[in-house]
């Protein structure tokens, strides 16, 4: 073997330093050096852009409640009747809680299986409507803002079941069958855009799966109310000072 | 001194580490914003992130109080006479159809948790990308008679989208992360066997690898809406006799 040389000996000596001092490096500056990557940055940034947009909302709501409390207040005076705020309150949770008839403009989606004898699946599994499709649907068009949102004349609220039984859909302890009609009041452009715009889900069961979907806009669509009855038997309201 | 070609190599590769290093550096800067170290990025945007989340926490509280003196008001009148107790009775039902009052009661916890990686084949997926599965078990709790569901304490309503943003998923607009905790109110025992049946929602998610946890418990708490719902496309009908 070689005599050890100069050269050598040096490189092995910068390299046990080397190892060394990035030891003690990262001995160190364990807490700092806590791994920072560009998306974990941005993942940051979109969470207190979510936060700001959740403040936003608070505050709306806040200032909302205040205006009642203003309201509730000026009773003393005589300026208002305890019945009539009630009343109009009453009113106002009816409306959002889905216990009335409402219209406005919309769109209607009507969802059908696909018919056509050379269909795309293999199985024909693949060329039906099952729930999970619908529930996508309407998550959809809730992201986008939907005011009121019935199937077959049948509401949609958030204690709605919507699951597949057999050859039909149960929605609010009823069955019913293709074609499904979905009704949305909102913006129409918006709620379009939520089924029809590429890279959606509903895009994906038009042009993928072949199911036959239709949308139209339209001006006026009436929504029926809630129509079962809803009582509470194991949820209570926390009392306060809980 | 002859010059060996050991060294050439050595040069070239020192060259061309500066070059890489040099060209890093501008792209983080390009990215991250000019003269600024992502680790000093990361730790604004992390102070940022704790004001936001004080500023939201404080939003709450103020809200909070606001509802209560609300409360008291209207409780307060409602104790003089009983037509407005009855209105105040009626109100308070439409609001937890709303979902506006805090509730408690018996129910289920089901926490999904995320699968672990895959060692063997590096596939790595997560509950961002199977969002039909929640919507699924929220069907099948509503099926079961769920009187009320939240997603990591966001209450689940009839205008709650539950979309994916990035990596992670909002709900009513909040960012949330895994685990996903599901909380119901109802039938802990129907609640339980519908989740659990055979082929069933667990099944299935355990089949996709999800650590899945189901829990029944006497008393459940699920927070209210915090957005201010106002219609702006729907107009109520009054031609229902109700």
């Amino acid at each position: 073997m070689k005599k050890w040389n100069n050269a050598n000996l040096i490189i092995f000596t910068f390299s046990i330093l080397l190892g060394i001092i990035i030891a003690i490096q990262f001995k160190q500056n364990i807490s700092y050096i806590a791994p920072v990557t560009l998306s974990s940055i941005q993942a940051t940034r979109n969470e207190i852009n979510a936060l700001n947009k959740e403040i936003e909302e608070l505050n709306a709501m806040l200032k909302d409640r205040q205006a009642k409390i203003e309201m509730l207040e000026s009773i003393a005076s005589g300026d208002e009747n305890i019945i009539d705020i009630l009343q109009s309150e009453l009113e106002r949770n009816k409306l959002i809680a889905g216990f009335k008839k409402v219209e406005g403009p919309g769109i209607v989606i009507k969802m059908e299986d696909n018919l056509s004898e050379d269909a795309f699946g293999q199985e024909y599994d693949l060329d039906i409507i099952h729930d999970a499709d619908v529930l996508r649907i309407i998550n959809d068009l809730r992201a986008a803002g939907a005011e009121a949102i019935s199937i077959n004349e049948q509401r949609v609220l958030s204690i709605s079941e919507i699951k597949c039984g057999g050859p039909i859909i149960r929605i609010n302890g009823r069955s019913i069958a293709t074609p499904f009609y979905i009704k949305a009041i909102g913006d129409p452009k918006l709620l379009s855009a939520a089924v029809n715009a590429p890279n959606t889900y509903g895009y994906a069961l038009k042009y993928i799966d072949q199911l036959n979907i239709e949308t139209s806009i339209e001006e006026s669509i009436t929504i029926p109310g809630y129509m079962g009855s809803a009582s509470f038997r194991y949820a209570k309201p926390i009392k306060e000072g809980d | 001194m002859k010059v060996k070609s050991g060294q050439i190599a050595i040069t070239v590769v020192s060259i061309l580490l500066g070059i890489i290093l040099a060209i890093q550096f501008k792209t983080v800067n390009s990215t991250v914003g000019e003269g600024v170290l992502p680790v000093q990025r990361a730790q604004q945007l992390a102070v940022d992130l704790k004001k936001a989340q004080e500023e939201r926490d404080a939003a709450i509280k103020a809200l909070n109080e606001a509802e209560n003196k609300i409360k008291q008001y209207e409780k307060g009148e409602a104790d003089n006479n009983i037509y407005v107790e009855n209105l105040y009775r009626d109100l308070e039902k439409y609001r937890i159809l709303a979902g506006y009052v805090d509730l408690e009661g018996p129910g289920i916890v089901l926490e999904i948790h995320e699968p672990p990686a895959d060692v063997q084949f590096g596939i790595e997926y997560s509950i961002v990308d199977d969002l039909d599965l929640i919507l699924q078990t929220i069907s099948v709790l509503n099926a079961a008679q769920a009187e009320a569901i939240s997603i990591n304490d966001q209450r689940y309503t009839a205008y709650t989208e539950i979309e994916r943003a990035g990596n992670h998923i909002e709900v009513n607009g909040v960012s949330i992360s895994s685990p996903i905790v599901i909380r119901a109110i109802g039938d802990p025992e129907t609640l339980e066997s519908a989740l659990s049946i055979k082929r069933g929602i667990i099944w299935t998610l355990r089949y996709y690898d999800y650590n899945v946890y189901l829990s029944k418990e006497k008393n459940i708490r699920i927070p209210k809406y915090r957005k201010l719902i106002e219609f702006v496309y729907s107009q109520p009908v009054e031609d229902e006799v109700n």
